[in-house]
């Protein structure tokens, strides 16, 4: 090939990159993963997503309020994930996880189901995601986002952290978790017979310029969605758990 | 708010067949898509997409916009595997300049093939979900996952998160207007902010929502478990004409 024109074409493909609108990184699209692959992480999925349909059957059990709060939860969930938010460093839009906040509320479980049932709907409907990668993308958004987020509040709250601060690392954390999980998923699916690391180490670096701000903007979401409902409704934080009746001052 | 696939929705033979049929042949199809070893039999399926989803009258900025995505994510993966795993070494160009060169790009011929196959097989699975979401009304789809044996508890929560949709997005839209048109995402810290606030004032219209949702249902007798749509009996003609599919789609996954 000419090496000139080669030149050009290059330009053209980063060009692409550099300028696209929108830099969606965190749903893997359909056909990316092999069937193998596919067929992993949909294993993998699967225990954890049963595991939120019982959590579900018991808690609805005594309030039947709750499978329709977990459904709206899921279309909020949906809409957060759909959301442009720009990225400043990378010039481009992206757009947050949202699974920390249900984590946060109703547990990692039940997030779990609520994050399978938006990736589903964004598939089916809008092309946002996969059929065939909707087990890696639990896996990566579902299960490590919503336990990350769970996990750092908790363990913050545990320190004595206050909640604002609690929740943006919550968001952060789990933004950031479902980065790199996402980076192991795709290094594993595309990598042939290349080795992992340095393929995945690469796929981390591409993805920085928008990830890693974008977790910051996901913590500072979540932060500010904790903060107006305990301004607002702190009896529903003093409902889920989330804080005590002392600290809403009921 | 017209960005659903089931909006672009008409009259044609396609949304008339049986939705459990249309999800599995989809299924069967991409199966072979993703186990198929080279570039052929997806690009046919995709360009058999292609022609479906114009016969249905679905516009091509649609399409393209759908496409947007996957293909933004098979041009990074295709950069990757081109230029970074293989061992045929096909070019190496120094950029900017051979005499001063700030970074080398080696591209491989190996590469660049398994990254073809990767693209080939994206835009190929893609189309075959377009396919299945233009063709298929929601309510349906989830009489044919209730078919499939998908647990009930999730199909519900999906209808209820479907109900909920478009009443969230044109929530999030006013909101996201008001604050626009006061200044809320003039610079940085102010656009966050209002993005919690944003965020925040879904969340807790959802709470208020589930529990007025819940108490309507339950004036309507809602005891915990929604109705589904009661599936037909199949048709003959289009069992025939699923197989037929799936019958040659396996024979070409086989050549």
């Amino acid at each position: 090939m000419n090496i000139s024109r080669t030149k050009i074409y290059l330009t053209m493909l980063f060009g692409y990159l550099l300028f696209a609108n929108n830099a969606y990184a965190m749903h893997i699209s359909e056909g990316i993963l092999p069937f193998n692959w596919a067929a992993l992480w949909f294993a993998v999925a699967i225990p954890f997503v049963a595991y939120g349909l019982w959590k579900l059957k018991i808690l609805s059990r005594t309030d039947l309020s709750f499978k329709p709060l977990v459904g709206l939860m899921a279309a909020i969930v949906f809409i957060i994930s759909c959301m442009p938010v720009p990225v400043p460093t990378a010039g481009t839009c992206s757009h947050p996880g949202g699974t920390a906040i249900p984590a946060i509320l109703v547990g990692p479980a039940i997030s779990i189901l609520v994050t399978a049932v938006a990736l589903l709907i964004q598939a089916l409907f809008l092309a946002h995601g996969g059929l065939s990668t909707w087990g890696a993308d639990i896996v990566s958004m579902g299960i490590m986002g919503a336990f990350t987020g769970f996990a750092v509040f908790k363990l913050l709250r545990k320190f004595n952290a206050s909640l604002m601060i609690s929740a943006f690392f919550a968001g952060l954390l789990s933004d950031w978790a479902i980065y790199i999980t996402t980076s192991v998923e795709l290094a594993a699916g595309i990598r042939g017979d290349a080795p992992f690391m340095p393929l995945f180490t690469k796929i981390l670096i591409a993805f920085v310029p928008t990830q890693l701000p974008l977790g910051i903007v996901e913590g500072v979401m979540t932060a500010g969605m904790v903060k107006l409902l305990f301004k607002r409704r702190a009896d529903l934080l003093v409902k889920f758990g989330v804080i005590k009746a002392e600290e809403a001052g009921i | 708010m017209k960005i659903f696939s089931e909006h672009f929705q008409k009259e044609h033979l396609l949304s008339r067949i049986d939705a459990r049929i249309k999800l599995i042949v989809v299924l069967s199809l991409l199966v072979m898509v993703l186990s198929y070893k080279g570039i052929l039999f997806p690009l046919l399926i995709a360009a058999g997409c292609f022609i479906l989803c114009l016969k249905m009258d679905i516009p091509t900025q649609i399409l393209f916009l759908r496409m947007a995505q996957p293909l933004f994510f098979a041009m990074v993966i295709f950069l990757l595997k081109f230029f970074f795993t293989g061992q045929d070494v096909m070019f190496s160009v120094s950029l900017p300049s051979s005499h001063f060169s700030l970074l080398t790009l080696t591209g491989y011929r190996d590469g660049l093939i398994e990254g073809v196959r990767i693209v080939s097989r994206i835009i190929s699975g893609v189309s075959l979900v377009l396919v299945l979401g233009f063709a298929t009304p929601f309510i349906e789809f989830m009489a044919a996952l209730s078919w499939l044996r998908i647990p009930k508890p999730f199909i519900e929560i999906m209808m209820f998160a479907y109900r909920y949709l478009f009443m969230f997005l044109e929530d999030a839209t006013t909101i996201y207007s008001a604050q626009k048109n006061r200044l809320g995402y003039a610079g940085i810290r102010k656009g966050l902010n209002s993005f919690g606030v944003l965020t925040g004032s879904l969340v807790l219209r959802g709470f208020e929502q589930s529990q007025k949702t819940a108490d309507a249902m339950i004036q309507r007798g809602y005891t915990g478990n929604m109705p589904m749509l009661r599936n037909q009996p199949f048709k003959a003609a289009e069992l025939a004409i699923a197989l037929i599919v799936v019958l040659i789609g396996g024979a070409v996954w086989m050549i």
